[in-house]
């Protein structure tokens, strides 16, 4: 039974980090109906930011943190300017942004190979300090992880809820075209999207980075995964890719208990076929047919 | 003579809204039928209901006496009722005779096995149909532009495709879902022509319309519906002097009922 | 000249994968990224089949098509309910399911050891040994799956698929049964991945499945992107163009270990420049919108 809540507390602080990843996904995908692959490109840079930065060159936190989460923002908002907007106004569909999307992502991992190699990297060596609450252990990074999050999610309610950009994202999600209808220029809050979305992936690729170490393929199940707990949560419903994700966490834990961490990944896969063929709109979803959405 | 199609009780409603409500009618054989009303009276619901694109709630719907209601839209159409969408829906990308040959029904060539092991079998029936698309085209007058891709036609020459579409789908009953509806005048006339050409050659025809003009002209029978209820029926002269469908048309909301389907119009549009 | 040959049946192999992928994608109008699954079960069916029964390569080929023809419904099922982006995700999550269980399942895949020993294809008595051979022999294949395909997409099939692929109401008003036709799409690209993945592992008499993974689904996708879509000649093109590039990286004196990236980096390239600027491939007839 102590096992069982050792796994299922190591799962529940994966999900806050998927989540932090599913948020900025969500971020961008609710907002611009983009399906962002390139979503996972940021990651995996942003781990290897950090790795040069913070590993490398020994800068210390306070410092690589932040300059990392900067260039992250700054490349997603590159890469709306330069790959997405021409293909808006090219009238092209979210299906031709997907695949331009897979093609950075793929453009984006192979440079990292190229610099740093196929190997994996430890971003800090030796053992994490942890902390013992009765019989369950924790790592630092996994507690500041949990602790992001929490704060993060906190933040971004808020932000949803109290302030004017919230109300703008809320209706940006619900008609883009409306939106500018409105004297509102849909282009300046894009740039807060992808700027946000991607400094949150950032975020969670250090945190990850940190407890585990990075790999150039970890950005692929990083933002497969945020894509599952969006559609999990309810496509168009920001904090239900959160609560997604944290879903993911858990019963990925379960599988882990029950069989071996070698299935752990079908969960992700299990999770989404039963969701887009059961129930499309996701668990916090309210409308009746998604599939209309793009007919 | 019997109906060649009758609705029978027939009701359905989307959400709380009654859209086709106890509906019985039936329709002749070789004879033009136009359904009249205010937008949200049910027309295009009949039209879905008919088609097997909606199932009813209650009643049914029966074809030549066999009840079609709950059939797949592919099954009806094999039986002989084509529709012509109020927005055409033609093959973009495939040119015009292509669009025609597609319609042809049971072609032994959409069978895998046939097409990779005795592909020589197909030459002469693709070749009769081939014939028998450009006959079609030439029977609605576009047997010209047979190479032309779909999407560079004018709507009136992509809507007489589409009849030639179901011709070749076999089809005896016509369903025209505003046929007239974004065509210019030239055109009209010679898409009019057509379709009551095809009538006496015996096709049966029912058709959603909003011009007057038209329906006078072509209809042998008129059905007026208000709130999925046929409140009017007869010959045209008889039904469009009915004061209640004039009142609709001249645009008087003399009834309650008429107030309420400014909303009841805007579900029904949703949902097509 | 065996460098020559090798190319020529990797390039064999691809047209067979792009070739019947471009059924599903170019004349079906389904952006599926599951092939390298399709690519992987047909290569394990047969392989295991000859190694573990002792099966000899006709049968295992036969095996393979029809076993892997079949597992398509797996996905083909839910295509009918799955429109536009959700469909791609959908074939994505089985693509990855399929990997996973290739890569876990280790008492019958053997799992990321791979399968090695493969016998060479034994044609009634004829091994097809040596790289003259091999070519010879792949080249046949190749041009006998053109000629199925070409006449599938030339058919009645093709043209009611087509039509589909425009309007899918509007072919359903028109009596096709539409789920019965992307059904057999389906299992017919299935079918002829499943050729493709028996070469392979007959050629390289090994297999594991990192030659199965999202990547190589996006690579073949890109392949009818790049080449273009709808026709034959765009997948062809394609093909030849991704599979000879990388080469002519080698030629120009790039160190292995960073030409594979080199190459992926050129395809994904090719891709977002190809969907920006001219849609229709190089020389396909259906532009992607």
């Amino acid at each position: 039974m102590n096992l069982f809540l050792q796994l299922f507390l190591n799962g529940l602080i994966n999900g806050c980090a998927f989540a932090l990843v599913a948020l900025g996904f969500a971020l961008v995908c609710n907002t611009t109906r983009i399906f962002h692959f390139a979503h996972g490109g940021i990651y995996t840079l942003s781990g290897y930011l950090f790795y040069s930065l913070y590993t490398q060159q020994g800068l210390p936190i306070g410092l690589a943190v932040p300059l990392t989460l900067a260039i992250a923002a700054l490349a997603g908002i590159l890469i709306d300017l330069f790959v997405y907007r021409p293909l808006d106004r090219q009238n092209a569909s979210t299906m031709m942004h997907m695949l331009s999307s897979l093609g950075l992502y793929i453009i984006i991992v192979n440079v990292i190979c190229m610099i740093y190699g196929n190997n994996s990297k430890i971003l800090v060596s030796g053992l994490l300090p942890t902390v013992k609450f009765g019989g369950l252990m924790l790592n630092v990074v996994q507690i500041a992880t949990a602790a992001t999050f929490v704060v993060v999610f906190l933040g971004f309610l808020a932000l949803l809820k109290f302030t004017s950009l919230g109300l703008k994202l809320r209706a940006m999600r619900d008609n883009q075209t409306l939106l500018s209808l409105y004297g509102i220029n849909p282009d300046t809050i894009r740039l807060f999207v992808f700027g946000a979305g991607s400094a949150l992936c950032a975020l969670a690729a250090i945190l990850v980075g940190m407890d585990v170490g990075i790999d150039p393929h970890v950005g692929m199940n990083a933002v497969v995964t945020a894509a599952v707990a969006l559609i999990a949560g309810g496509i168009g419903i920001f904090e239900g890719a959160a609560f997604g994700a944290l879903m993911l966490g858990c019963l990925q834990s379960i599988a882990v208990w029950q069989m071996s961490a070698r299935w752990q990944d079908m969960v992700t896969f299990l999770v989404l076929i039963i969701f887009l063929l059961f129930r499309p709109q996701g668990i916090m979803g309210r409308r009746g047919r998604l599939e209309e959405a793009d007919a | 003579m019997p109906d060649l199609l009758s609705l029978q009780n027939v009701s359905k409603h989307f959400g709380g809204v009654q859209a086709v409500d106890r509906l019985s009618i039936g329709f002749a054989p070789g004879k033009i039928t136009a359904l009249i009303g205010p937008n949200g009276a049910g027309k295009t619901t009949a039209f879905n209901l008919i088609g097997g694109l909606l199932r009813p709630d209650t009643g049914s719907v029966r074809f030549e006496d066999n009840p079609i209601s709950g059939l797949n839209p592919w099954r009806i159409t094999s039986l002989g009722i084509g529709r012509l969408f109020q927005d055409v829906r033609l093959f973009k990308k495939m040119t015009v005779l292509e669009n025609v040959m597609t319609a042809f029904l049971k072609q032994e060539g959409e069978s895998l096995w046939r097409v990779m092991l005795v592909p020589w079998t197909e030459t002469g029936p693709e070749k009769v149909r081939r014939e028998k698309a450009t006959e079609l085209l030439e029977k609605v007058g576009l047997h010209h532009l047979a190479g032309t891709p779909a999407e560079n036609l004018s709507y009136g020459q992509q809507k007489l495709v589409a009849i030639a579409r179901l011709l070749a789908a076999d089809a005896r009953l016509l369903l025209l879902d505003e046929p007239t509806a974004g065509v210019n005048p030239a055109m009209i006339h010679k898409l009019l022509e057509t379709v009551k050409r095809l009538a006496t050659e015996g096709k049966t025809v029912i058709f959603v319309e909003h011009n007057m003009e038209v329906v006078r002209n072509m209809a042998d029978w008129v059905y007026f519906m208000v709130a999925g209820k046929v409140t009017s029926f007869g010959s045209p002269s008889d039904v469009l002097s009915d004061p209640e469908v004039q009142a609709a048309y001249i645009g008087r909301h003399t009834t309650e009922a008429k107030l309420t389907l400014g909303g009841e119009s805007r579900v029904e549009t949703s949902r097509n | 000249m065996n460098y020559l040959f090798h190319i020529a049946v990797m390039i064999n192999i691809y047209i067979i994968l792009s070739l019947s992928l471009n059924l599903i994608v170019g004349v079906g109008g389904m952006m599926s990224l599951c092939h390298a699954a399709f690519y992987g079960i047909g290569a394990y069916i047969g392989t295991l089949a000859m190694v573990n029964w002792g099966w000899s390569f006709i049968p295992a080929l036969f095996l393979s098509v029809v076993g892997t023809a079949a597992l398509s419904l797996l996905i083909s099922y839910p295509s009918l309910k799955l429109k536009g982006d959700y469909f791609v995700l959908g074939s994505l999550g089985f693509q990855s399911i399929v990997f996973i269980i290739l890569y876990n399942w280790i008492d019958v895949t053997r799992g990321p050891y791979g399968i090695s020993g493969i016998p060479t294809p034994n044609l009634f008595g004829f091994k097809i040994q040596g790289l003259p051979l091999w070519f010879a022999f792949s080249t046949t294949i190749m041009g006998v799956c053109v000629v199925l395909i070409s006449l599938i997409m030339d058919s009645p099939f093709g043209r009611t698929l087509r039509s589909i692929r425009d309007d899918e109401i509007a072919a359903g008003s028109l009596g096709k049964n539409i789920p019965w036709f992307k059904i057999r799409t389906f299992a017919v690209a299935a079918g002829f991945a499943a050729v493709a993945g028996m070469m392979f592992s007959g050629y390289m008499r090994y297999i594991d499945p990192t030659s199965f993974t999202i990547m190589e689904s996006v690579f073949i996708l890109s392949i009818i992107i790049i080449g273009g879509a709808g026709n034959l000649q765009g997948p062809i093109i394609g093909a030849v163009v991704l599979v000879v590039l990388p080469e002519l990286l080698r030629f120009v004196g790039m160190p292995d270990a960073i030409a594979a990236n080199m190459r992926q980096i050129i395809y994904g390239l090719a891709m977002i420049l190809l969907i920006r600027w001219r849609p229709q491939g190089l020389l396909g007839e259906y532009k992607f919108s």
